[in-house]
């Protein structure tokens, strides 16, 4: 029993690969923000939306890499601007904003997605 | 006696506290009281439109009407009994020692007693706060200057 819980506790401590989720819906090439994220070890999850001319992209951090959220968010932010200067990139490490990002992912509704992204990015400005 | 003798003497024959025991428990105090403030948190980010920065403010609210309740119904105090500073430290403390010192000055009416003693004992946690608050802004804002660190 005891051996049975210490695997248990023990199994959160191996190395869990990163992985994305992508909701494509332009033209824009998926695979440059797969090379992104995917090379980036501070990442547990990333998940993305491209609609329109918007790319929201929220991610999931290693509990460690959690102290340096807002540098990790900036340095994908400018690495995704560089990679798509013709959309309107935002990207967010807020557990928020990636649990309704993952939620988007499903939503085949166009105009409600266009909704739901304008949401997030309102949310995102929000100071208190 | 002089004043060096008798502190001598007090420290002497006075109790030891149990230090060990006092920091596990002001461990598992605290820590139990963050766990709730970060399910409370959870809650507010699942079930409302609140994001992890933005949460903060409803989950503080929160923490201090649950601590205004245990107060009110006598309970605090028995937490506090067992978890010593990791009961008070947190905003749960800063709770309870307004809503304390609020019960206790009910009888002298409620401008001149609750409104002119609630502050009693949280009134040097804000000033000694917005002190602290103030001078470590200070030393950032020279920092940035210098450009040791930026905003």
């Amino acid at each position: 029993m005891l051996i049975l819980l210490l695997i248990l506790l023990l199994s959160a401590c191996t190395g869990a690969e990163t992985t994305i989720q992508i909701h494509n819906d332009t033209e824009a090439d998926a695979r440059k923000i797969e090379e992104v994220i995917l090379a980036n070890p501070k990442l547990l999850q990333a998940v993305a939306v491209f609609h329109n001319q918007d790319l929201i992209s929220g991610l999931n951090l290693k509990t460690f890499s959690r102290f340096n959220k807002e540098k990790i968010e900036k340095d994908i932010r400018s690495a995704l601007e560089d990679k798509y200067p013709e959309l309107d990139v935002t990207v967010s490490a807020d557990l928020k904003i990636f649990r309704e990002t993952t939620k988007l992912l499903e939503e085949d509704d166009k105009e409600k997605l266009t909704k739901q992204l304008e949401k997030l990015k309102k949310l995102l400005r929000e100071e208190t | 006696m002089d004043e060096k003798k008798y502190a001598a003497l007090e420290e002497s024959i006075s109790p030891k506290p149990p230090i060990l025991r006092n920091m596990i428990t002001a461990f598992i105090t605290g820590g139990t009281i963050c766990l709730i403030g970060q399910a409370v948190s959870l809650f507010y980010m699942t079930f409302f439109d609140f994001t992890e920065r933005t949460s903060s403010n409803p989950t503080v609210a929160t923490m201090v009407f649950f601590a205004m309740l245990l107060t009110g119904f006598g309970q605090y105090k028995k937490i506090s009994q067992f978890g010593g500073a990791g009961a008070s430290v947190p905003i749960t403390g800063f709770s309870n020692a307004v809503v304390s010192a609020a019960i206790e000055h009910k009888s002298e009416g409620y401008v001149v007693g609750v409104g002119g003693n609630m502050f009693k004992l949280a009134g040097s946690v804000i000033l000694f706060g917005v002190v602290s608050a103030f001078a470590v802004a200070l030393i950032k804002t020279i920092l940035v200057k210098l450009g040791v660190v930026s905003w």
